[in-house]
């Protein structure tokens, strides 16, 4: 019994981690091994091909660093994260708060809230590229029909709103499988807990803000972590709609990356941006995970 | 006076799920519609289905190799899937049942790995993929979905594996049943709900991937849906071509909407224990 309590077992014994192998082996070749190269190249001038590299030192982060592309990535990709997930999970909140009341036709609206999460990127792109075409895309078409000048509309091609307009067609993809999530941890609450707030005298904000709320803070914390995470990996659009522009204006850390590495061949550069983002992006998960648990205590 | 109240409510309510349902569908209508034109009709695209023609249809099923590319998409996935559950299971095994330091460590290695953009490590891997003398095939990507899909897989299984009671493996040690044939015969049947969770999630995520078969597929016949998507990106700046860019876009989007039509109930139960388990 003692040692059972220790671990090790006849029921158990040590010899079950065999069946680790197989996925250990190849998150190891394929994943952990890749991310220590990377870190190896960041610090050396390789090209993705020619393996007579010379080590440069920390030369890749200076240039970055001084062309201002480095600054300009990471701010894109944190205002990207941060409408992200303020817009993902507030509208996702309010579509499932809405849902969860006795509303007839409930599965025709979840559907048609939760359609756009089945289309690959590449379609969503494409689509999306259509809805903002100046001039003939749809809502031009729609602003021409209803006596505006649709022919002024271009958001992805002007400096200032062609980060929004990516990030609206991520929320419009994510909205869905957000509200499905806050859907299923409202359906969890005990109803006799809201009902007894009723007959308190509570008013429905009240109910949300005081008793489901705090019973779904676990659902909230899975979902704003899932968007944080899907935000600071955003590239889909950025490489699919805007290819980065106009100017950089949508060169998120993710695109910057794939471009200097694929694009400009220049390994050492992209791994030094690589490098960043792995540290900013472990920052923010790792503060982002104390917040949520102390938060969730309190709540 | 409160019930007044309380209907106004209602009628905010539905206004606003009308509204968001109105401007969410609105692209997609649009799409249908438009692909429904011959491909040289593209006025006024507001006036929905004013015309039923398959001839951009059946340009965009010549011009994608439909065919071939859903079988293509049909074997990454479902030999992703297959493999990632097995393995993922099998890994959560031990992490889920030996309580000790060493099973804690290797769950934490595996989540760590979820929050890795692939763009960031994908030129060292397709180095690894160049050492091991691994040509480009239709296959070559199924082992980056298999081994990025293990963070999310492990987590999930190992979570809802803790709440399979340790008592039936151990009445099953009793009668003598070996340690694989507790794991395949005990364990793996009682994870039903989680798989279901895992397939649908994660062979959601693999139909739809564009990125890995873009890098690791260099030849056409091994192209899969989306990757054959990404060859018609000249194409948008071609208004000409826009009918038939639909009618691909409905084609390639097509297969999962209608799985996602016979199994709804399934889908949105997957999605959220994927999610609320953890």
């Amino acid at each position: 019994m003692r040692k059972k309590l220790r671990g090790a077992s006849l029921v158990m014994p040590d010899r079950m981690y065999l069946f680790v192998v197989p996925a250990l082996l190849l998150f190891l070749v394929f994943w952990v091994y890749p991310v220590l190269q990377m870190f190896f190249y960041s610090v050396t001038n390789f090209n993705g091909i020619d393996y007579n590299y010379d080590f440069v030192g920390i030369k890749n982060f200076k240039r970055i660093l001084e062309d201002g592309s480095l600054v300009n990535a990471t701010k894109n990709t944190l205002i990207y994260t941060v409408v992200n997930v303020l817009c993902t999970n507030v509208l996702g909140l309010v579509l499932a708060l809405l849902l969860n009341l006795s509303i007839k036709v409930k599965g025709l609206f979840r559907t048609i809230c939760y359609i756009p999460a089945l289309f690959s990127a590449i379609v969503v792109g494409f689509i999306w590229s259509y809805v903002y075409m100046p001039g003939s895309g749809m809502i031009s078409s729609v602003m021409d029909a209803v006596g505006l000048d649709g022919s002024s509309f271009n958001l992805i091609g002007n400096f200032k709103g062609a980060l929004y307009g990516i990030i609206i067609v991520d929320i419009w993809k994510n909205v869905g499988t957000t509200m499905i999530i806050y859907l299923a941890g409202l359906q969890t609450i005990d109803e006799s807990l809201v009902e007894a707030g009723k007959i308190d005298g509570a008013s429905e904000w009240e109910l949300i803000r005081k008793i489901k709320l705090p019973l779904i803070s676990a659902t909230i914390t899975i979902n704003v972590v899932l968007s944080i995470i899907g935000g600071l990996k955003a590239f889909d659009y950025a490489f699919i709609m805007t290819n980065g522009g106009p100017g950089k204006s949508t060169q998120t850390l993710m695109f910057v990356i794939f471009q200097t590495a694929f694009n400009n061949q220049m390994m050492g550069k992209a791994s030094a941006y690589s490098v960043v983002s792995f540290v900013l992006i472990i920052a923010i998960t790792i503060g982002m995970l104390i917040f949520m648990n102390k938060r969730e205590v309190e709540l | 006076m409160k019930n007044g109240k309380l209907k106004a409510g209602t009628i905010a309510a539905y206004l606003f799920l009308i509204i968001y349902s109105v401007v969410s569908i609105s692209p997609l209508v649009i799409v249908l519609s438009s692909s429904f034109r011959k491909p040289e009709n593209m006025t006024s695209p507001l006036k929905l289905f004013i015309e039923f023609s398959p001839e951009s249809y059946r340009t965009a099923f010549t011009k994608m190799g439909f065919m071939t590319e859903f079988a293509n998409s049909l074997i990454t996935t479902a030999g992703s899937v297959i493999v990632i559950v097995l393995i993922a299971t099998m890994a959560s095994y031990p992490i889920a049942r030996i309580k000790r330091k060493s099973s804690r460590f290797l769950y934490y290695f595996f989540i760590a790995g979820l929050v890795i953009p692939a763009q960031m490590v994908i030129v060292p891997v397709a180095q690894v993929f160049g050492r091991l003398n691994i040509p480009n095939s239709r296959f070559t990507p199924m082992i980056m979905f298999i081994t990025c899909s293990l963070p999310f897989s492990t987590f999930l299984f190992t979570g809802f594996m803790k709440g399979v009671p340790v008592e039936i493996e151990e009445v099953a040690y009793m009668e003598g049943a070996s340690l694989w044939t507790r794991y395949f015969k005990v364990v793996f049947p009682l994870l039903k709900p989680a798989t279901v969770s895992c397939v649908i999630t994660q062979g959601l995520w693999i139909w739809n991937d564009y990125f890995f078969p873009m890098v690791f597929v260099s030849k056409r016949a091994h192209y899969s849906l989306p990757v054959g998507m990404i060859q018609f990106l000249g194409d948008k700046e071609n208004p000409a071509q826009w009918n038939v860019l639909f009618a691909s876009c409905v084609l390639c989007a097509l297969p999962l909407v209608v799985v996602f039509m016979l199994l709804q109930k399934q889908f949105v139960n997957g999605i959220a224990a994927g999610a609320v388990k953890g």
